[in-house]
């Protein structure tokens, strides 16, 4: 990859004209974060990727003059938590958010991301050096509920490839937090023929899962296997018949429906999976 | 197209797959592509993938017994229309419709694909050798924007398809392309002063390329997707450096023309207005 020595040009370059710095911590030789505000079609994309809604928490983590959380708040309705390291900066946003009517939605905090609880935020954006990017992964990974959307600017995560990539003048990248499926499972469906039970084993890496289903005497492989969030779906097929299934994981449990047949002579059902063991992730 | 020069590598093909026992149905005499019935999991698959309702007309080229003619007409509501060579799978076909039911929606013709007209499809499907589906490429091309092909197994070469599932075997599907290749030009009512953007595309298949002028300043056109006669793209409209933002652009094309519903920015500050473009030179 070609980027870091670039941005570490970049950097140096910047770091030379900018004095306001995100430092980096842990006492590590890191390069910290310059702070460069993102365009106004930059701040518009963020939101728009991220597909923000008015019951969504905007978490801008490394907030800058806060641009991203108050548009996220005056466009969108939503509600805003911006983190700075800078102190200065994070008088500036609670000024222009006064300033902008959204001070009762939105709030500004000094501190450091690689600290922060940003638990409670349905989405995350960023705009932070691949360092910082890398680091903050797990952390995002730990804290935010499946089906939380993370939207990166200019740089994503080195091993998640993006649910979406969207390029205008400048690369967005969407993450949606995959609910953890790996492990043994066990599927009991209503299906058209009659009741069904299953050993369903699934293997993950980030949102790719793959697995299938132990019948006696043979294993039926879950084609089409996708998971975003916390909705995962499949396939299996069974007797000359495919078995499209859909559900939605909450913790130990997944639910949902099972479409059977082709056409007008499909059949919907109900399947429910719960939680034998789990295995460690892939990745 | 000439009928020599696809049945020598197919009856190469044909005879190889025969000598090697596989598959049951093959069959080497005149035929360009082996009858190889496709598995219903799979027939019900293509349908699935290509959408079909009972506005669709289905034509299946290489028919074989009719089975996905059948099964488009019985579980999807469809018409269709089957081709074979072979005029006893063509009898056996027209059987199979009439114990199924829907001899009044479909129909069977002896005839070699590559001399009938297919225009009328809705939907194309196939089962046929990858050579056989390279000739047929051209034909496919020139159908009315906006038909599915879907195709069993073997794909149309450097054509992507728009979809492709595995459901125990691959499946492809691909909808037949607009042609958007060439100058457009169209007056957009921005406040606060008119703007006069160009396009100059340029296409391959269904990706499509270019480069835009928006009042005479170049620019570029991003995320540009075509599926059939829909295209949307992006331009960033940077006339105003203190009030930025991104046209969406979404609609349709029809001949020389192209229009739909432009939005200007997002959320709330958004706004929504109509545009058409015309084909420079017309």
């Amino acid at each position: 990859m070609a980027f870091p020595l670039a941005a570490a040009l970049l950097l140096a370059a910047m770091l030379a004209t900018a004095p306001a710095l995100a430092a980096d911590v842990k006492g590590e030789i890191d390069i910290p974060t310059p702070y460069v505000p993102s365009t106004s079609v930059a701040v518009d994309e963020m939101l728009r990727v991220a597909d923000v809604r008015p019951d969504d928490l905007v978490v801008d983590l490394g907030s800058g003059d806060g641009r991203i959380v108050i548009a996220a708040a005056r466009d969108y309705g939503a509600r805003g938590l911006g983190i700075e390291i800078d102190p200065d900066l994070v008088k500036k946003s609670t000024e222009n958010a006064r300033l902008a009517g959204v001070a009762d939605r939105v709030a500004f905090r000094e501190g450091d991301v690689l600290k922060a609880d940003f638990a409670a935020a349905t989405v995350v954006t960023l705009y932070l050096l691949p360092q910082l990017v890398e680091k903050l992964k797990p952390r995002l990974l730990a804290q935010l509920a499946p089906g939380s959307r993370i939207v990166a600017h200019d740089f994503g995560f080195k091993d998640w490839t993006p649910d979406r990539t969207v390029n205008i003048s400048k690369n967005y990248y969407l993450y949606v937090v995959p609910a953890r499926v790996a492990g043994k499972w066990r599927l009991e469906a209503e299906l058209p023929g009659g009741a069904r039970s299953y050993d369903f084993e699934l293997a993950q890496a980030n949102q790719r899962v793959r697995g299938g289903a132990r019948v006696a005497g043979g294993y039926l492989p879950a084609f089409e296997a996708k998971l975003a969030g916390d909705r995962i779906a499949f396939v299996l097929v069974e007797n000359d018949t495919s078995h499209y299934f859909e559900g939605r994981v909450n913790g130990a449990e997944i639910t949902g429906t099972v479409r059977s047949g082709p056409g007008r002579e499909r059949a919907t059902t109900r399947w429910r999976a719960t939680r034998v063991t789990g295995v460690p992730d892939e990745g | 197209m000439r009928a020599d020069t696809r049945t020598l590598p197919s009856l190469l093909l044909a005879a190889a797959l025969a000598a090697t026992g596989l598959p049951a149905g093959a069959q080497q005499s005149n035929f360009t592509t082996p009858y190889v019935p496709t598995p219903q999991v799979t027939v019900d698959e293509m349908l699935r993938l290509a959408e079909v309702n009972d506005k669709d007309f289905v034509i299946d080229l290489g028919s074989g017994d009719g089975r996905l003619v059948i099964t488009a007409a019985q579980k999807f509501g469809a018409r269709g229309l089957g081709m074979d060579i072979d005029a006893n799978l063509v009898a056996e076909s027209e059987e199979n419709a009439r114990l199924a039911g829907v001899a009044d929606r479909v129909k069977f013709a002896q005839q070699d694909f590559f001399k009938a007209d297919i225009s009328q499809a809705t939907v194309i499907t196939m089962y046929l050798l990858p050579s056989v589906n390279m000739l047929l490429r051209p034909v496919l091309l020139g159908l009315k924007p906006g038909t599915r092909i879907v195709s069993h197994d073997f794909d149309l070469g450097d054509w992507p398809p728009d979809r492709k599932t595995t459901v125990r075997k691959n499946t492809f599907l691909w909808i037949v392309p607009a042609q958007v290749a060439g100058r457009w030009r169209m007056k957009l009512p921005l406040p606060p002063i008119e703007r006069l953007l160009d396009l100059e595309l340029t296409q391959r298949h269904q990706e499509v390329s270019g480069r835009a002028r928006l009042n005479g300043v170049p620019t570029q056109i991003w995320e540009f997707t075509l599926a059939g006669d829909r295209v949307s793209f992006v331009v960033v409209d940077a006339t105003d450096r203190e009030n930025e933002a991104s046209l969406y652009f979404t609609g349709r094309v029809v001949g020389d023309v192209m229009e739909g519903e432009l939005t200007r920015g997002v959320g709330a500050t958004r706004s929504v207005m109509r545009w058409r473009a015309v084909k420079d030179g017309t």
